[in-house]
């Protein structure tokens, strides 16, 4: 069968399915491609099969050869380089792979995740219904390494066709209340005038931000009873530091959670590069699930 | 008090959770009712079947309930469960016999076992039939893959967490904090005080589901000294 060998692989990449939705019951969050439409994106280009998971790259991308007989091959999401046997090719983009081919992924302008998906399933059995890889709960295949091969099997799915996503916004991310928001008092409104960095300190479960003016540096939530966390969730520890919980959250957390990032946002957050400045804006209910589905802002 | 001699319903709180879950929750403090209040209501909630609803599950005090916000809205699925609540203390679901958990008390796989009997000021034979007096249920699990909180012990057991994290804590472990013993059925960091290890694991993916205990199933700790 065919198979790709990687002979280097960015930190932070993984193989990401739609992941395992309902699952928290056995103490697992959904987990699923850090860049939703990204993802979703990839399935769409291919236009003969589509394997249900993909190479969820981290920035710096990463080289590998292929073996086996003709493939396609569909990359998008961030802003990389791709180079096939030495030749630019076009990113986001539908590729036709052959045995021996060389691909190299770089680096480009923005964006933390690339995703390459293939008319063929990635090799890896599935867990609890999926093969994403979630690093907090220690499921599936782990962190992609220099070295490692990824088989093939054939594909029975067909790509999805034109499934809508939801719009790329622009400005301050939007976000609801969280579950502890009334701890802020008459402070929530002066969420939206603080100002907040991506820090290097990010993975799939989380990113602390740097927060420039303090706004939580005198927060005190005393102790409170664990409770669930979604994607989104804005927590914040006991010194202060706010952490935007990912899609590889923990299912509970005992540390408040002030705001909740809506879902139509979490694509273009996961893109954000350490050092890009985030302010916030807050959104109604209607408004976040009216994005989610696809509709304008 | 035991949970189960509290047959008041506490109030309900709806919150929204992000743009596709509420939480439904009873209270702040695990030992008001509020957890029997959960895992009763999360069964009323299984067995009503609602439109757009996508996945049930219980914290210690709370039912999570996620839905698809193209097919039933916030509103109109908060209508549907205030509807449920029911005026009294629903009855746990049946859960089966009481599950033995055997358990090697002290030792290197619990190492914090003597700081438990002294801060107690109890000797280890005396903390062990402690640990093994009344009919603890599991409370709630959610932590991590398999990862379950049980309790209540008698009030007179109960340690607050260490000051320090414990890292790399293995499958297996058994922990004490906060009148609550946890089990761990896979590597984690924890706070809590390691009082022993049991050959149980509560996750294993060769098992569908591969979560053996779930919340409301009533435990019966077993063992000795390591």
């Amino acid at each position: 069968m065919s198979a790709i060998t990687f002979s280097r692989v960015s930190p932070g990449s993984t193989v990401q399915d739609e992941g395992r939705p309902g699952k928290r019951v056995y103490g697992a969050a959904a987990g699923g491609p850090m860049d939703r439409g990204a993802f979703l994106e990839g399935g769409r280009l291919l236009t003969e099969k589509a394997g249900s998971a993909a190479l969820e790259l981290g920035m710096l991308g990463a080289d590998f050869t292929y073996a086996g007989a003709g493939a396609q091959m569909a990359v998008s999401g961030g802003d990389f380089k791709i180079l096939i046997n030495g030749q630019q090719r076009g990113w986001p983009g539908l590729h036709q792979l052959e045995d021996g081919d060389r691909v190299e992924i770089t680096t480009g302008q923005s964006g933390l995740y690339g995703y390459a998906r293939f008319d063929r399933e990635i090799d890896i059995e599935p867990v609890m219904g999926s093969r994403s890889a979630n690093l907090m709960a220690g499921l599936g295949g782990g962190a992609l390494t220099a070295g490692d091969r990824i088989g093939f099997l054939q594909a029975s799915n067909s790509p999805p066709g034109d499934t809508s996503g939801s719009p790329w916004l622009e400005g301050p991310i939007r976000v609801l209340p969280g579950l502890h928001a009334s701890l802020l008092g008459s402070r929530w409104a002066d969420l939206f005038d603080a100002d907040f960095e991506i820090t290097s300190r990010f993975d799939r479960m989380g990113i602390r931000l740097n927060d420039r003016n303090g706004f939580f540096a005198e927060f005190d939530a005393g102790s409170l009873v664990s409770d669930f966390v979604v994607p989104g969730d804005v927590q914040i520890l006991g010194d202060g530091t706010p952490v935007i919980l990912m899609r590889d959250h923990q299912p509970t957390g005992g540390y408040p959670r002030v705001a909740t990032v809506i879902s139509a946002e979490l694509d273009r957050l996961a893109q954000m590069r350490p050092g890009t400045r985030l302010q916030f804006q807050p959104a109604t209910l209607a408004e976040a699930q009216r994005l989610a589905r696809g509709g304008a802002a | 008090m035991t949970v189960e001699s509290i047959g008041t319903m506490p109030n309900a709180i709806l919150h929204p959770l992000g743009d596709a879950a509420l939480l439904v929750k009873f209270g702040n403090d695990v030992g008001s009712g509020a957890n029997r209040a959960a895992i009763g209501f999360a069964d009323i909630l299984k067995r009503a079947r609602l439109p757009g609803v996508a996945e049930i599950a219980t914290s210690l005090v709370s039912v999570f309930v996620g839905y698809d916000p193209a097919r039933v809205s916030f509103q109109v699925l908060s209508g549907e469960i205030r509807l449920r609540l029911p005026g009294t203390l629903p009855a746990l679901p049946d859960m089966g016999e009481p599950f033995p958990i055997e358990v090697e008390y002290g030792g290197a796989g619990g190492p914090d076992f003597q700081a438990v009997c002294d801060a107690l000021e109890l000797t280890p034979d005396e903390l062990i039939a402690a640990h093994q007096t009344g009919t603890p249920r599991v409370l709630s699990g959610g932590f991590s893959p398999g990862f379950v909180y049980i309790g209540p012990h008698e009030a007179n057991l109960t340690v607050p967490r260490r000051e320090t994290l414990r890292e790399d804590v293995p499958a297996g472990s058994v922990l004490f904090a906060a009148g609550q013993t946890a089990i761990t059925a896979t590597r984690i960091r924890t706070g809590w005080n390691v009082i022993g290890r049991t050959d149980f694991r509560n996750f294993d993916l060769a098992r569908t589901p591969p979560v053996t205990l779930m919340p409301g199933r009533i435990i019966q700790f077993a063992g000795g000294l390591a």
